[in-house]
């Protein structure tokens, strides 16, 4: 580790210490509902390990849990993580003169915190191995926090009776992260035609419905965007 | 509910779908750019999904479209608490809270 990767990395840990914090509840809540969809512990702390996102593994619970198949479940995975591909294209230049490897791992460690944190500096300071370090130390402590407190969650679901439907927590969850969204006009449609599209269409075959109501979602608020843009 | 071995291959898929999507542009660097319109149309992509995901969950019993239900009444409980509140914890106390009340 070169100093300049230390110094970075204390950096990065020092701005992102006190917002860790509200990942704290999340794991919790994740941890409990991997643990109430029946998941035993080996397999709560698999899942948590090899996807380590929030968003993902609470809207694929519910899906799991249906036994919905599992093309179903991936591609709902997938179009919840595409937010991702944007920060991912607003980060890239910051990891410019960082080596192959260790850019899968930033990747890979990449969360709507660390972005929202780190996205100003890895832009603007001169040297790779320092914006490396004040990435990691963030991303690094995300994930130990994520692995503790979903640990503590799956082991406080197993001593809480079956009929208190934790997994409902999952949709509670998706909730929360949905309400301040839907705060902007066209996103508010998004959801709003997602919601519809999806509880009328829950007759398509192989479950086409969810898909299509997603479409319909996102064309539906782009096209509020330019609509809204054109009004002014 | 138990899950056999095959549970870890869904894992490791939705592993995939996640990694891909934030690793994408970290690992092909500058050779890669994302066309505007395009990103703008992916913003709506979350709050579509998520609700795809919720709305069929709290109103349909059964499969059977069911307006008055203890989830739906605790869905509503949860997004009042998440717009009246900055408490991480309320939403969940609320909305379990009235779901295991109206039960």
């Amino acid at each position: 580790m070169s100093p300049n990767f230390r110094e970075g990395a204390r950096e990065g840990f020092r701005v992102f210490l006190p917002l860790s914090v509200g990942l704290v509840p999340w794991a919790l809540v994740t941890g409990m509902t991997m643990g109430g969809v029946g998941f035993t512990p080996l397999q709560a702390m698999g899942m948590n390990v090899i996807v380590f996102a929030g968003t993902a593994q609470l809207g694929t619970l519910p899906l799991i849990a249906a036994g919905l198949p599992v093309w179903l479940i991936v591609v709902t995975a997938f179009v919840l993580n595409l937010r991702f591909i944007i920060f991912s294209a607003a980060l890239a230049r910051g990891f410019h003169g960082v080596p192959r490897a260790e850019r899968w791992l930033a990747g890979h460690l990449l969360t709507d915190g660390v972005f929202a944190t780190c996205l100003e500096k890895m832009l603007s300071h001169e040297d790779p191995r320092w914006r490396l370090g004040y990435y990691l130390a963030p991303s690094l402590w995300s994930w130990l926090l994520w692995q503790v407190f979903a640990f503590c969650g799956v082991m406080a679901a197993g001593s809480i009776p079956k009929g208190w439907s934790l997994e409902f927590m999952a949709t509670i969850a998706l909730i929360v992260l949905l309400v301040p969204m839907a705060r902007l006009r066209p996103m508010l449609l998004a959801a709003v035609t997602g919601g519809t599209l999806a509880v009328l269409l829950r007759g398509m075959p192989l479950r086409l419905g969810v898909i299509v109501a997603i479409v319909g979602g996102i064309a539906a608020g782009f096209a509020a965007e330019r609509w809204q843009g054109k009004g002014r | 509910m138990t899950y056999d071995w095959t549970l870890w291959i869904v894992f490791i898929l939705i592993g995939l779908a996640t990694t891909l999507p934030r690793a994408s542009f970290i690992v092909l660097g500058q050779r890669a750019t994302l066309p505007e319109g395009l990103q703008k149309a992916l913003r709506y992509a979350p709050a579509a999904a998520l609700a795809a995901i919720v709305a069929p969950d709290v109103v349909l019993v059964g499969g059977a479209l069911e307006v008055f239900n203890p989830k739906l009444a605790a869905a509503f409980a949860a997004v009042l608490a998440t717009q009246l509140s900055r408490n991480p914890w309320l939403p969940f106390i609320v909305g379990m809270g009235v779901l295991w009340a109206l039960r």
